[in-house]
């Protein structure tokens, strides 16, 4: 791009919008938070936190924050590495089918996953649980959902796809002749793995374990349905129960223990950058390279079922539970002809309160998408096309917002969004809009940004050259280059904006309930079929966006 | 008419000066090569004229019109230049015949117009029955070929072309060194060419202009730059040569090793003597330096040997039917034909 002085202009005003939107709604509220949790009414006080920290049970949710988060982290890590390699790096059988699956997951939400595992491993009457116990002629059901283990269990399997995508995008842009390199010096593809593949990875594996990590710490939807019945707390749950007080006092209560899992993401957030250092950007290219395929041989076929066991297991099997659980008339008994119901389809298409809730996700999640991807487009163009002084900032607040808890966002919003500073979008869609966009906004821009800067600017100075202005050659050579990327970033902040809990609990108004409040409500007061009805609702609605976006982009859109 | 004028020219990235001071004019259909290793200022100085940078000071005229100046600046989208990148920059999502008709589709030709120009383009670049491919069904070669056909549809004033051989394999290489100065020649174009390869350079051009460390070293026909380098830096980048440390006196120049050669020019001091492999003879009698034939190699055409001269190793090339005719470690004699002398 040629220097313009009027250019310049463009660039300053555009990076102090974007910061001035993350600083007024991300980087305040966070600060005033922290205020409050120290301040008292006779000043600096640290009354709250010794209050707080008297009660066992706080202790308790601290602990069982950091064991699930973290054994969830390192599963995680430990499932998604080898099947990001397996997927992208090798000859295994149906390569394409399984990443759809796994991405797919991605797109569900966590919760969906405690609904079909509670009714699974039910110590009592889960399916699966009946199963095993006949199978192998057990006295009693081997497991129980209830319990830190099942915890775990649900948080692994729902936020390992967060890691997959990280790990399997920082795959395909490795330069694979790093790996052709280790074996033409002579190391076998397993060797070639643990010295070459996973040491290059490792920013990019930590970057992913950091993650799954602050998610599954943030979570609310499954240590909220699995936890309640199983009396474990998390500091979320804490949280969200403190909130619901309603006192003053219980706002501060969260306040502390909001401050306390903030300190903790921090923590692991600097640990992550500490190590990883600016390696990144010496061990991975930017640009696309078609990687090389590493044959399996004689463990194909053994190594494929593998992988087909586990997506039966951890993705098949629940998605299946649930929407039969959406057709049984009662849940005591197995799905059979005459337990089968289409009551609760009927329920889901036509209670007015449903569709009032789901019109209001759409709409949230549509304006955050699309102003989300909006400032993801010109934070890709700040980033890889100029030298903007300060572009950094935007990009900083950005990063951090996606690194914060959403029960903590949601709550200092609460905070300090309900008139105290002269701003008051309580109660209204806005205030959920803003959560979104600062929460999901990450996944949107580096979509974005990735794809920009696998384009070379020469492609850009050819139109300029043939005599196209700019934005006539961004019209004409960036636009379409980057479009489905772009569709597929707008995909990635509506989808989790869409059926967003835990931030949409704290923040909802009786005219702004979400849908994934109203599947909460029902899964835990009311009915759980109706639950289930809403999430393979959900789930229909996932599938059948990624079909037609797929057609759409000719099958170029990926996430 | 299409001369391109630059005067005073530089460029500063922050505090570090890329480009001192530049000033030349390139004459309508001269093919100018700028020429010097990496890092060397030779892009950044052809990004300028293209209008993808803008220099910190100094003007740069197309014909009469001030293209950068001081205050004045014309984009690069209204200068009416075509361009080959290193990368060649071919549009992925379009195939041949739009990547092509791209310029003309700007400046508003009707259609009839660009499919006939199109096409009279790409029979010139031998592109004719690939119109309808996609760049990525196309060959390094052929998206270097597109790359070309886009760059001159427009009938530009100059044409730029950026390193634009170094990603193709040595034989191509060659062929397309001559289609490009063929193409230069059919459509009478001014070309500044920026190539790290002084084969290229020497090959191609009317003018090469050599760079180093932003500082231009000569401005000369091919001949003169081989011929008569201005300094050591050209004529070590340039081909081949051999330096020998000396002290020149009034009448001699007497070399590191001790030996003594007649002189009868006025430079003084001390002094590198430059002398390239073929300008030197090997001799069994009396000669200017005397050394021991330490290497020979047998390369068909020629017979590329090594003297040691009082230590210093002295590359000569002798034909190739001369092999043998001296044993490995004979003491031989050496004759310049032509040397240069570099003050030091």
């Amino acid at each position: 791009m040629y220097p313009k002085n009027n250019f310049f202009n463009v660039k300053a005003v555009l990076i102090i919008l974007i910061a001035a939107f993350l600083f007024v709604f991300n980087v305040f509220p966070m600060g005033y938070l922290i205020f409050r949790s120290f301040v008292g009414e006779n000043g600096f006080t640290l009354s709250a936190f010794s209050r707080i920290y008297t009660y066992p049970l706080n202790w308790n949710a601290l602990r069982n924050t950091l064991i699930t988060a973290g054994l969830s982290m390192i599963f995680g890590i430990m499932i998604a590495f080898p099947l990001a390699w397996l997927v992208g790096r090798t000859d295994l059988y149906g390569r394409k089918f399984f990443r759809t699956l796994f991405v797919m997951t991605y797109m569900v939400p966590p919760y969906v996953g405690a609904m079909a595992w509670l009714r699974l491993l039910n110590p009592r009457v889960g399916t699966l649980n009946v199963f095993i116990a006949n199978l192998f002629g057990l006295s009693e059901n081997p497991f129980n959902i209830y319990t830190i283990g099942g915890l775990v269990w649900v948080l692994t399997t729902f936020y390992y796809p967060y890691a997959f995508i990280t790990i399997s995008r920082a795959m395909e842009k490795m330069d694979p002749s790093l790996e052709e390199a280790s074996k033409i010096s002579g190391a076998s593809p397993l060797k070639t793995v643990m010295t070459v593949t996973f040491p290059v990875m490792f920013p990019s594996i930590v970057a992913a374990a950091l993650l799954v990590f602050i998610s599954a710490a943030s979570c609310y939807g499954i240590p909220s349905i699995i936890g309640a019945p199983g009396q474990i707390d998390t500091v979320t749950t804490r949280i969200i129960d403190y909130v619901y007080v309603g006192s003053p006092e219980g706002l501060t209560d969260a306040t502390v223990l909001a401050v306390s899992l903030m300190v903790i993401a921090n923590i692991v957030l600097y640990i992550s950058t500490f190590i990883c250092g600016k390696k990144q950007y010496i061990t991975v290219s930017g640009k696309s390279t078609r990687p090389n395929i590493v044959e399996l041989g004689k463990w194909r076929i053994p190594i494929t079922i593998l992988v087909g066991i586990f997506a039966l297991i951890v993705v098949i099997i629940p998605f299946v539970t649930v929407a039969m659980t959406s057709f049984t008339k009662n849940l005591g008994k197995p799905l059979s002809l005459a337990n089968f119901t289409t009551r609760y389809w009927n329920i889901l298409l036509t209670r007015k309160g449903i569709l009032d809730t789901a019109k209001n996700s759409l709409i949230a999640a549509s304006v955050a998408a699309t102003a989300g991807i909006i400032i993801s487009c010109v934070m890709a163009w700040l980033l890889t096309r100029t030298r903007a002084k300060g572009r950094h900032i935007p990009d900083f607040l950005i990063t951090l917002g996606s690194g914060t808890p959403s029960v903590v966002i949601a709550l200092a919003l609460i905070m300090t969004m309900s008139g105290r500073f002269g701003i008051n979008i309580y109660n209204t869609l806005t205030i959920m809009i803003v959560a979104y966009m600062v929460k999901y906004l990450l996944m949107g821009m580096r979509t974005v940004v990735s794809a920009m800067s696998q384009i070379h600017p020469s492609l850009e100075e050819a139109a300029l050259i043939s005599g196209a202005e700019w934005q006539r050659s961004f019209k004409d050579v960036t636009l379409p280059l980057i479009a489905p990327s772009v569709v597929a970033g707008w995909f990635l902040i509506f989808m989790p904006s869409f059926y967003e809990l835990t931030m949409s609990t704290l923040l909802y108004s009786t005219d702004t309930k979400t849908i994934g409040y109203e599947l909460f409500t029902y899964q835990t007061y009311h009915s759980q079929q109706t639950a289930s009805a809403i999430a393979t609702g959900i789930l229909l609605l996932i599938i059948i966006v990624n079909w037609i976006l797929n057609k759409l982009t000719k099958g170029e859109f990926s996430i | 008419m299409s001369s391109i004028t630059l005067t005073n020219i530089t460029k500063y990235y922050g505090n570090v000066e890329v480009i001192k001071k530049f000033s030349g004019v390139f004459e309508d259909k001269q093919f100018v090569t700028l020429l010097g290793p990496s890092g060397c200022g030779k892009t950044t100085l052809l990004r300028m004229i293209a209008g993808f940078e803008k220099p910190t000071t100094g003007e740069i005229k197309i014909d009469d019109v001030t293209v950068s100046s001081a205050n004045n600046f014309v984009p690069p989208n209204l200068r009416n230049i075509g361009m080959v990148f290193q990368s060649y920059a071919v549009w992925p999502h379009m195939n041949v015949f739009e990547n092509v008709e791209y310029p003309l589709k700007i400046q508003k030709i009707p259609r009839s117009e660009r499919n006939k120009r199109v096409s009279e383009i790409l029979k010139a670049v031998d592109l004719s029955q690939y119109a309808e491919r996609m760049p990525n069904e196309l060959s390094g070669g052929q998206q270097q070929r597109v790359a070309l056909g886009r760059a001159l549809v427009s009938n530009p004033r100059v044409l730029l072309l950026d390193e634009p051989l170094s990603n193709l394999d040595a034989k191509l290489r060659e062929t397309m060194r001559f289609e490009i100065k063929e193409m230069q020649k059919k459509f009478g174009i001014t070309v500044v060419y920026v190539t790290h390869d002084q084969t290229e350079a020497m090959a191609m051009s009317d003018k090469v202009i050599v760079f180093n460390n932003g500082i231009v070293q000569q401005i000369d026909s091919p001949v003169n730059i081989y011929s008569n380098p201005a300094n050591q830096f050209v004529a070590d980048f340039i081909g081949r040569i051999n330096f020998l440390d000396a002290d020149i006196f009034e009448g001699e120049i007497k070399f590191s090793g001790g030996q003594v050669m007649k002189y009868s020019g006025d430079k003084r001091g001390k002094a590198v003597i430059a002398v390239r492999p073929e300008n030197i003879k090997i001799r069994t009698d009396e000669g200017i330096l005397c050394g021991k034939l330490s290497q020979a190699y047998y390369l068909g055409d020629v017979n590329d040997c090594r003297i040691d001269v009082d230590g210093t190793e002295v590359r000569v090339i002798r034909e190739g039917r001369t092999y043998g005719e001296i044993e490995i470690g004979a003491n031989v004699w050496l004759d310049f034909d032509t040397y240069h002398v570099f003050e030091k």
